[in-house]
């Protein structure tokens, strides 16, 4: 894909909160969240903390990744390649342990719907289930390290 | 009725120019320390989508433009008077602090993501172990090759991943010298290099905005650089650790 720059001759792509995809996370997972009583279901996905989203490293991974080098050898274009997020989760990776209630809302609030500009990234068919490695979240937030910049 | 809560605004601020869910419009309560934006939603079992959740996002962005907002989580519903005894209330003090901490600072979200051919043929150039792999496989029929390609794979995604450690330090500390803090992700996907929130000041956007451009620009045969902002600080706010 070719580094384009941006209308303003940038090459950071940008979105303005039209952009929901990209800030789901910061609304769902973010935030000030207090005990309530009275519960909200979004699109019948019960919004409680998010689970722990332990996703292992797994045979499936490797594999992909050396189906990924070794396609380096044969040239092969741009349009495959590692799956994107939305496309595991629309693909419905048959055993991906990475499910919890922030990506159950993506797939069932994006679906195949989806004109977001994340679709770009969607690389067709991978195949393979798909799993991907990281490190494990627990609680009801994302595993964040909060620090402190240098600008005072 | 009960009361979807929006947000935390300033003792003495106004409904910003919105309409709220389902179109209700948008009221400021309480008011000592804090004051709550919210608006009518039936009480009883609530279901929201796609809908919705817009609708939030751009009453918090509509309340940012005005002055400070804490921006709720999506989905907090409240009675009436639980709005103001069991969250202004109770949260009085810290709800105040925050405010006062968070007056004139926007949030920066941003994802950094490899393209992956550059990025698998750098880790072949960089790991000869990783080359030498590759070439004997390819001789090979791939039914022969199984377990070597499992081996291949596990070599390239622990390369990946020291990579993307490095890669990760480097943008912090550039984008740390332009913010004033940092709440970084997990990485969820092998091409996510990195995935953060930066808590910036109004006045000093510009300054964090060339310095992520100057970044993508020096690194756009690896990546690709993604910005969403300025935004209500979703990843700054906090009622148990003001407590």
């Amino acid at each position: 894909m070719a580094m384009t720059r941006g209308p303003g001759g940038g090459y950071v792509q940008r979105s303005g909160s039209s952009g929901l995809y990209e800030i789901l996370d910061l609304l769902l997972d973010k935030g000030l969240v207090i005990d309530v009583f009275l519960r909200v279901s979004l699109v019948g996905i019960e919004l409680l903390t998010v689970d722990a989203r332990i996703v292992i490293a797994s045979v499936d991974t490797y594999l992909r990744f050396a189906e990924a080098v070794n396609r380096l050898d044969l040239g092969n274009s741009e349009g495959e390649g590692l799956p994107d997020l939305v496309q595991d989760i629309t693909e419905g990776g048959a055993e991906s342990k990475s499910r919890g209630v922030l990506e159950g809302a993506k797939n069932a609030l994006f679906g195949s719907d989806d004109e977001d500009e994340e679709s770009e990234e969607e690389s067709s068919d991978s195949g393979s289930g798909s799993r991907s490695r990281s490190r494990s979240r627990s609680g009801s937030s994302s595993r964040s390290r909060a620090s402190r910049g240098r600008q005072s | 009725m009960a009361e979807y809560v929006y947000g935390i605004l300033e003792p003495a601020a106004t409904a910003p120019a919105a309409s709220g869910i389902a179109g209700a419009p948008l009221r400021v309560v309480g008011g000592d320390g804090a004051a709550a934006l919210v608006s009518d939603v039936p009480a009883g079992e609530l279901r929201f989508g796609r809908e919705e959740l817009l609708t939030h996002s751009r009453v918090l962005e509509a309340a940012i433009a005005d002055g400070t907002v804490l921006p709720m989580r999506f989905g907090v519903v409240m009675e009436p008077t639980e709005v103001r005894k069991r969250l202004l209330e109770s949260h009085g003090e810290a709800l105040r602090a925050q405010l006062h901490e968070l007056a004139g600072k926007v949030e920066m979200s941003v994802r950094v993501l490899y393209e992956e051919q550059p990025l698998m043929r750098g880790l072949v150039a960089q790991h000869r172990e990783i080359a030498e792999l590759r070439d004997r496989v390819a001789l090979q029929a791939p039914d022969a090759t199984y377990y070597e390609r499992i081996r291949l794979g596990e070599l390239v995604a622990e390369a990946l991943e020291r990579r993307r450690e490095a890669d990760a330090a480097e943008l912090l500390e550039e984008l740390s010298a332009v913010s004033l803090a940092v709440n970084v992700g997990a990485s969820t996907h092998e091409r996510v290099a990195l995935s953060a929130s930066f808590l910036v000041r109004r006045d000093g956007q510009d300054a964090f905005d060339e310095t992520l451009e100057r970044q993508a620009a020096a690194r756009r045969d690896l990546m690709r650089f993604k910005c969403v902002g300025p935004l209500p600080p979703h990843s700054f706010v906090d009622l148990a650790a003001a407590v």
